[in-house]
C-alpha cells in the first residue's frame, strides 16, 4: 500500500465516512491476522488479537494525525497486542510454541505447473522454514516477518517497535542468521536429495 | 574486526535493497576484501531466496466470510458491557453474619499470614550459599581478592541479579539524563557505556536462563532491560538527539525504573525476612557482596 493510499484512508477515517472503517478492515484484515498469527503460531489467539488490535484502532480514530503513516500505526497496535496477549498467557510456556504445521492453516493452491516432487520438497522446506521460524525470539520474529512478508522498511519497523534503526538492523540479523542455522542444520527432505 | 561488526548489521538491509547507493558500494568494497563477511551475505541471501518458498500464512477462506460480523458483534457487546451499570449482584442470605470490619480484620490477617509464609519459604536465600560463606572467611583468597571476587564461590542468583539491576540503573540513568544540548553530554563517555551495555547483554542472557520460570517478573524485566540496553550498546558515536529520546521513551513507557525499584524492595523484604530466621547469616556475606 503506497503512502498515499495510507494517507487516502487516514482522510477517509479522520472525516467520520460511516462505512470507512468497515472498509479499511476489510482491507487490512489478512495483514494483520498474519502478523497475530505469526506471534502466536494458533489461529484462535490471532483472530482475538486481530479483532481487540481493530477495536483499539476504532477507539483511537480521533488520535490519527493527517499524512500520518497508517501503517507502522497499525502495526504497533497489532504488536502491542500480540505481545500483551503472550504476556497474559503466561501459563503457556515461553519457546515451547506449537509447530506451525500443527495448525490447520491455509497456504493458497498448489503451484499446477510444479511436479509431485517439486511440491513435496517445496512443503518439506515450508515445514522446516516454520521450524525455525519457532526458534526466534519473539521481537526477532516480528522484525523479519514484517519486513519479509509485509514489506516494510527498517525505518517503518523501527517506529512500529518503539525501538531505534540500529536495533531494528541488529533484530533483522539476529533472526536470518538463526534461520540460516536452523535450515542448515535440519534433517535433509526426504524428496529432496541435499539439505534444505 | 569492529568494521566487519558493522558492516555485517547492514548485510541484511542490503539484501533487501534498503541500502542508499553510497554505503552499498561501501558495503561491496568491504566484501571484496573480506572472505569471511562475503560469505556471510552469500549464506544469507540464499537463505532469504529459500524463504520466498513460504507464502504468508494466511486463514481460510471461510474463515474471511464472517470476520466483519463477528468482530461487529463483539463492538457492540463490548459497547453494551461498558454502557451498563453495574448490577446489583444476587446475595443469598447468609445462615449468619458478622459486622463487616471482621471480614476485613479477618483478610487483613490472610494477607499477613500469607506474607510470612511466602517470606519465610519461598524468598529465603539458599542454605548452602550461606554455609559456603561462613565456611572460607574473607580475605582467605591470596592476592588480597575474597573468595566470591576470585570466582572460586559462585554468587547466589538473587546476588547476582540484584547487582545486575544496580548496574543497569546506574547505566540508564547517565544515558537518559545527558543532555547533548550542553557539555554535560561529554561526561556521558559512550564508548564504556557501550561497553558495558554489551558486557549486561551477555550477564542478562545467562540470569535469564537460570531464572527460568521461577521469577517471571524478574525475568521480564530483565528482558526490558535487555532491549534499552541493546539500544545503548547501538548508539552511534556521536548520537543525536533523537537516539537518547527514543531510549529515554522506551525507559518510561517500560517503567524500568520504578520496576528497578520495586525489585530492590522485594529483595530487601526477602533479606530482612530470611534474617528473622534462626541460622547463620554472616555479616561476611553482605560485606563480600559489596
Amino acid at each position: 500500500m503506497s503512502r498515499r493510499d495510507e494517507a487516502r484512508w487516514a482522510d477517509r477515517l479522520i472525516a467520520g465516512d460511516p462505512s470507512a472503517f468497515r472498509d479499511f478492515v476489510e482491507a487490512y484484515k489478512r495483514k494483520v491476522y498474519g502478523l497475530a498469527y505469526e506471534m502466536t503460531r494458533n489461529h484462535s489467539d490471532a483472530e482475538d488479537i486481530s479483532q481487540v488490535a481493530f477495536m483499539k484502532v476504532h477507539r483511537s480514530i480521533g488520535t490519527i494525525r493527517p499524512g500520518r503513516g497508517l501503517n507502522t500505526w497499525l502495526y504497533q497496535i497489532v504488536y502491542n497486542t500480540a505481545i500483551d496477549h503472550i504476556r497474559k498467557r503466561s501459563f503457556y510456556p515461553q519457546g515451547a510454541l506449537p509447530s506451525l504445521a500443527s495448525e490447520p492453516h491455509f497456504d493458497g493452491p498448489p503451484d499446477p505447473g510444479a511436479g509431485p516432487e517439486k511440491a513435496a520438497e517445496a512443503a518439506c522446506l515450508r515445514r522446516r522454514i516454520d521450524e525455525a521460524l519457532t526458534k526466534v525470539s519473539e521481537r526477532e520474529r516480528a522484525v523479519f516477518i514484517l519486513r519479509h512478508y509485509h514489506d516494510l522498511k527498517l525505518k517503518e519497523i523501527a517506529q512500529s517497535l518503539g525501538v531505534t534503526l540500529g536495533t531494528a538492523k541488529s533484530y533483522l540479523f539476529r533472526s536470518l542468521r538463526k534461520i540460516q542455522k536452523e535450515l542448515s542444520e535440519a534433517e535433509a527432505c526426504p524428496d529432496h536429495g541435499d539439505r534444505p | 574486526m569492529k568494521r566487519c561488526r558493522t558492516w555485517r548489521k547492514n548485510i541484511p538491509a542490503a539484501i533487501y535493497g534498503e541500502l542508499d547507493a553510497k554505503t552499498r558500494e561501501k558495503l561491496e568494497r568491504h566484501l571484496a576484501l573480506c572472505e569471511e563477511c562475503s560469505g556471510l551475505y552469500a549464506g544469507m541471501a540464499a537463505t532469504v531466496r529459500k524463504l520466498d518458498v513460504r507464502p504468508a500464512p494466511d486463514a481460510p477462506p471461510q474463515f474471511w466470510e464472517g470476520y466483519w460480523d463477528r468482530l461487529e458483534r463483539r463492538m457492540v457487546s463490548e459497547a453494551e458491557r461498558k454502557a451498563l451499570p453495574a448490577a446489583e449482584p444476587f446475595r443469598p442470605r447468609r445462615a449468619f453474619s458478622a459486622p463487616r470490619w471482621a471480614y476485613g480484620a479477618a483478610g487483613a490477617l490472610m494477607f499477613l499470614a500469607l506474607g510470612i509464609f511466602i517470606g519465610r519459604n519461598l524468598l529465603r536465600p539458599p542454605e548452602q550459599s550461606i554455609v559456603v560463606t561462613r565456611a572460607v572467611p574473607l580475605g582467605a583468597v591470596p592476592g588480597g581478592q575474597t573468595a566470591l571476587d576470585a570466582g572460586t564461590i559462585p554468587r547466589p542468583l538473587p546476588v547476582r541479579a540484584s547487582h545486575y539491576l544496580k548496574r543497569s540503573r546506574v547505566l540508564i540513568l547517565a544515558v537518559v539524563n545527558s543532555n547533548l544540548q550542553t557539555e554535560d553530554f561529554l561526561s556521558l563517555s559512550l564508548p564504556l557505556q557501550k561497553k558495558t551495555s554489551e558486557e549486561l547483554m551477555i550477564e542478562a542472557a545467562a540470569l535469564k536462563k537460570e531464572i527460568g520460570s521461577s521469577d517471571r517478573r524478574l525475568e521480564r524485566l530483565i528482558s526490558d532491560l535487555e532491549l534499552i540496553l541493546l539500544q545503548i550498546a547501538n548508539l552511534k558515536s556521536d548520537p543525536d538527539g533523537s537516539d537518547i529520546e527514543i531510549i529515554k521513551a522506551g525507559v518510561e513507557s517500560r517503567d524500568i525504573l520504578f520496576k528497578i525499584k520495586l525489585n530492590e524492595a522485594r529483595s530487601s523484604i526477602a533479606k530482612s525476612t530470611a534474617g528473622l530466621a534462626p541460622g547463620p547469616r554472616s555479616d561476611s556475606l553482605d560485606r563480600a557482596i559489596v
